[in-house]
């Protein structure tokens, strides 16, 4: 069960990853006709953005800040947004000492917290924004160093390996490391013969580090003072600033906000996307959403009586025609083995790198329990007609429905009468399953294509109509 | 900014992509880029399950299937929340544990390649690459992190395989440790309180983290025998700690609960292991003129070694064993030297694939998309092959 969702649906369609999401968590993706997920897509970051100050920035601008905004900055104590707050000082004019100025000075505080600036020794500053001052990072020169260090051995021994490509010369002693282990190297090394050696002169005079006898004691004071806990920091502040983790509160430092991102979301067959944000980071909105919702018949579960062993029950649906397009359907059973494995299309790809959704999740969701009736005739859906439903003319077109499928029709929606019957086995909440067959109008033109096609595309959905009863008493 | 960083920096920012460097341990996860300082960002090793709504550790699992899920959702806050980057068509360094099983390597190694369609994975274990943190050649390497303290010795840049030492000494031992301290130690009626309603784990790691130190030796000596004879007296206890719980409500923290809960660490019972015992017995089993100078280079890594008292603890021990029964006649040593990387302990495996990451041998030691599409498997580390072909092997 650990992969249904909570409030869990009670319809679920097929994706062709094979996992199974309600109709307002799937794509439709126009180019290959196919239902999408979030699982499936290829996620990509699309734009950084603040989102206190809302600006965004270009991805070099925000590799260059280490996605951080300039401006804006987190609380220390408690991650939540900084205030700038002002105070307004009286000062002897320049100019004339007789007359006092007002001048501003602008310091930080937590709303939430009241974490302030001036707790960690920071002067005030003069201007609003900006301005203050940043933490040094201790370490960077050496491990700059190292970085240096490193690189040059690996380019030298690069080197080494094309000319011992070019003349054949006599192995180093890695090999010995490597055929006959670590006394035979340190054997090579005792003998004081690397022919690595002379190649070194060059390399950088980066100093080894050295260790200590000296370590830190404890201090006495631990067994006599009263801890003060309010004072010391605690784990989740320490690794806010990974680099110096401080461990008292009064080291705390204003921590720069950490950007956020919009991702704009790809379909892996086609490389097309599915999901574009909008470039302006206040905005909701979005340049490319194929949401499955304006594509796909939605089907929607009306009622079902109480579903008990071995007794019918009469389940009631809907089908909506989302599309401009006039559209049919038809139902077909389950095809349970249809989607069961991977992908949908994995012919392409190696066995390694076959996107594939874990086993479990598909096995929750596949326990058919039940048959389902099916209506055998084919249904015609009208189009989405946004106005139809403030024209209560009711002039639409009349269709020969067989009443005791068709329980009613309100424009492009239809509601039809099933009948559904637990295994005699089964447990739990009925789940049944059938195959959408229905016409799409696609149109994307494309050079060979200029014309919109009607296609026939079948989507498979799954239903949990309700709770089973053991007996009909 | 010194210039310096800034030049390097600088370098770093041509390379069209930087190189994306994860080390993902069983309570914490560092993750940054190759060439920086520090990572990005240290986060918990878990993730907010959509079915459930609660979080679920990323090492939580029962299938294959069920890790695989976890990864895929793990990897979506790694990127999409803390490096910001499309992982799609990048290089990426793993730090991983010599102990980490292959269903584990394996499986990230599919997800890596499968759902993030990353440009290559670099796999490098940690004990050994931390060593490019201080440029040496030889070191003892200790990694005290949550689940297990596990101990490798690296000499001439060659792991010493058969001297490793693992026990699960480690952050998960001092608090179940500090749990049993609390539920017999605390005032009778938050006693009954604690074992109606067990405190969270996250509440007794902030009570390890910020209550509780690592004493000293001969205190820890008289603590002990006064258990076993009631005519020596125990030193007088550090203050008792008042902790608030939320709400209204509160315990006391015994300061013996305080001082007590990192002595799991080094209590020799029965089996007479602790993490100093894991330090001789790794020495003793490697060759004879190694053993100084792996003393003199002790490399002490991973959040729990952080604690309060903890170094200078575990080189009394190791002092004060040199010369008992157990040892004196095997190990002439004097003295154990401690590293000091320029990095919190926490992170020192995370730099080391940092630095290994921003030069060019990741290229030759990273497996490529293409590599794994055609054979779907990341070699072993303790394949030597992978390991001694290296430029860090001459330090
Ligand atoms: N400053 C500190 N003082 C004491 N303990 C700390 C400190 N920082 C971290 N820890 C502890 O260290 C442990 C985490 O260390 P680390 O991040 O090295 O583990 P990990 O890599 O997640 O685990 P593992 O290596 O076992 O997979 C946690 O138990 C945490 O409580
Ligand atoms: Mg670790
Ligand atoms: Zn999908
Ligand atoms: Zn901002
Ligand atoms: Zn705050
Ligand atoms: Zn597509």
């Amino acid at each position: 069960m650990a992969f249904l969702m909570y409030g869990d649906p009670k319809v679920k369609y097929l994706c062709s990853c094979g996992s199974m999401k309600p109709i307002s968590r799937i794509y439709f993706c126009r180019h290959c006709m196919k239902i999408k997920c979030g699982f499936c897509v290829s996620h990509e970051v699309d734009l950084h953005y603040c989102s206190n100050c809302l600006e965004n920035l270009p991805s070099t601008e925000a590799r260059l800040k280490k996605n951080r905004c300039g401006y804006c900055f987190d609380c220390p104590s408690c991650q939540i947004s900084l205030n700038t707050r002002a105070v307004s000082q009286a000062v002897p004019n320049p100019d004339d000492p007789s007359k006092m100025l007002s001048k501003k000075s602008y310091y930080l505080v937590c709303a939430f917290c009241r974490w302030t600036s001036r707790e960690a020794s920071i002067p005030d500053q003069n201007v609003a924004n900006g301005g203050w001052p940043e933490i040094d990072c201790p370490n960077s020169k050496r491990v700059a160093e190292l970085v240096d260090h490193y690189q040059e051995i690996s380019l030298q021994e690069k080197d080494e390996e094309e000319r011992k490509k070019k003349y054949q010369v006599r192995p180093s002693y890695f090999h010995y490391a490597e055929k006959y282990g670590l006394s035979a190297a340190l054997a090579k090394k005792r003998m004081g013969g690397t022919p690595q050696r002379e190649t070194r002169t060059q390399q950088s005079a980066l100093v080894p580090a050295v260790a200590s006898e000296e370590v830190e004691e404890l201090s006495d004071s631990v067994f006599i003072e009263q801890l003060e806990l309010n004072k010391v920091t605690t784990i989740k502040q320490r690794l806010a600033s990974p680099e110096i983790q401080p461990t008292v509160v009064s080291q705390l430092y204003p921590l720069h906000k950490s950007l956020l991102v919009k991702r704009s979301l790809r379909c892996r067959d086609c490389e097309h996307n599915v999901s574009k944000p909008e470039f302006n980071p206040s905005s909701t909105k979005f340049k490319i959403q194929l949401s499955a919702f304006y594509h796909v018949p939605d089907v929607k579960f009306l009622t079902c009586e109480p579903v008990f062993i071995g007794k019918r029950s009469e389940l009631i649906i809907t089908v909506c025609n989302p599309t401009q397009h006039q559209s049919s359907f038809k139902m077909h059973p389950f095809e349970l083995n249809l989607g069961a494995k991977g992908s949908g299309d994995a012919e392409e790809s190696a066995p390694g790198l076959k996107l594939c959704l874990p086993e479990c999740a598909r096995d929750a969701q596949f326990k058919i329990n039940g048959t389902i009736k099916l209506p055998t005739t084919e249904f015609q859906l009208l189009p989405r007609d946004d106005t139809a439903e403030f024209d209560d003319s009711n002039k639409g077109p009349t269709f020969n429905d067989d009443p005791k499928v068709v329980v009613w029709r309100r424009g492009n929606k239809i509601a039809l009468r099933m009948a559904v019957s637990p295994d005699a086995d089964a447990e739990g909440v009925l789940s049944i399953g059938f195959v959408i067959e229905y016409s799409y109008v696609n149109t994307m033109t494309t050079l060979e294509k200029k014309e919109p096609q009607k296609v026939k595309l079948k989507t498979h959905i799954l239903l949990r109509p309700g709770p089973i009863f053991k007996s009909s008493q | 900014m010194n210039s310096l960083t800034m030049l390097y920096e600088g370098r770093n920012l041509i390379s069209e992509k930087p190189v994306v460097v994860i080390d993902i341990g069983r309570a914490y996860t560092k993750c940054g880029f190759a060439g920086e300082s520090a990572p990005r960002c240290i986060i918990p090793s878990e993730f907010l399950c959509k079915s459930t709504g609660a979080s679920k550790k990323v090492f939580d699992y029962e299938t294959r299937d069920q890790l695989y899920q976890n990864f895929v959702e793990f990897g979506h806050i790694l990127f999409f929340k803390y490096l910001l980057v499309t992982p799609k068509d990048r290089k990426v360094v793993i730090v991983e544990s010599l102990l980490n099983p292959s269903l584990e390597r394996d499986t990230l190694a599919q997800v890596l390649f499968s759902y993030y369609e990353l440009s290559s994975v670099c796999m490098v274990p940690s004990h050994m690459v931390s060593l490019y943190t201080l440029a040496v050649p030889t070191a003892l390497v200790l990694d005290i992190g949550y689940k297990e303290a596990v101990l490798i010795p690296v000499v001439e840049n060659t792991p010493v395989l058969h001297a490793y030492q693992a026990l699960a000494l480690a952050g998960e031992a001092v608090e179940l440790n500090l749990r049993k301290l609390l539920e017999s130690q605390c005032k009778e009626e938050e006693q009954f309180y604690l074992k109606a309603k067990p405190l969270p784990n996250s509440t007794v790691e902030d009570i390890k983290v910020r209550g509780c130190f690592v004493t000293k030796l001969d205190r820890a000596q008289m603590i002990q025998a006064s258990v076993k004879e009631p005519s020596v007296s125990a030193p007088t206890p550090p203050p008792d700690l008042p902790y608030p719980l939320g709400g209204d409500r509160s315990i006391t923290i015994p300061g013996t609960s305080r001082e007590l809960a990192y002595e799991v660490l080094f209590e020799l019972d029965n089996d007479l292991m602790s993490i100093a015992t894991m330090i001789l017995d790794a020495i003793l089993k490697c060759p004879l003129d190694t053993r100084v100078s792996l003393a003199e280079n002790i490399l002490l890594i991973g959040g729990t070694s952080m604690a309060l008292g903890l170094k200078s603890r575990l080189q009394q021990e190791l002092l004060d064993l040199l010369v008992t029964p157990q040892y004196i006649k095997k190990l002439a040593l004097k003295k154990f030297c401690f590293h000091n990387p320029p990095a919190k302990e926490n992170y020192v495996a995370w730099l080391g694939g940092a630095i290994m990451g921003a030069t060019n041998s990741i290229v030759k030691r990273s497996v490529t998309r293409e590599d794994y599409s055609k054979v779907p498997k990341i070699p072993d580390w303790a394949d030597l092959s992978f390991n001694c072909n290296d430029g860090v092997k001459r330090g």
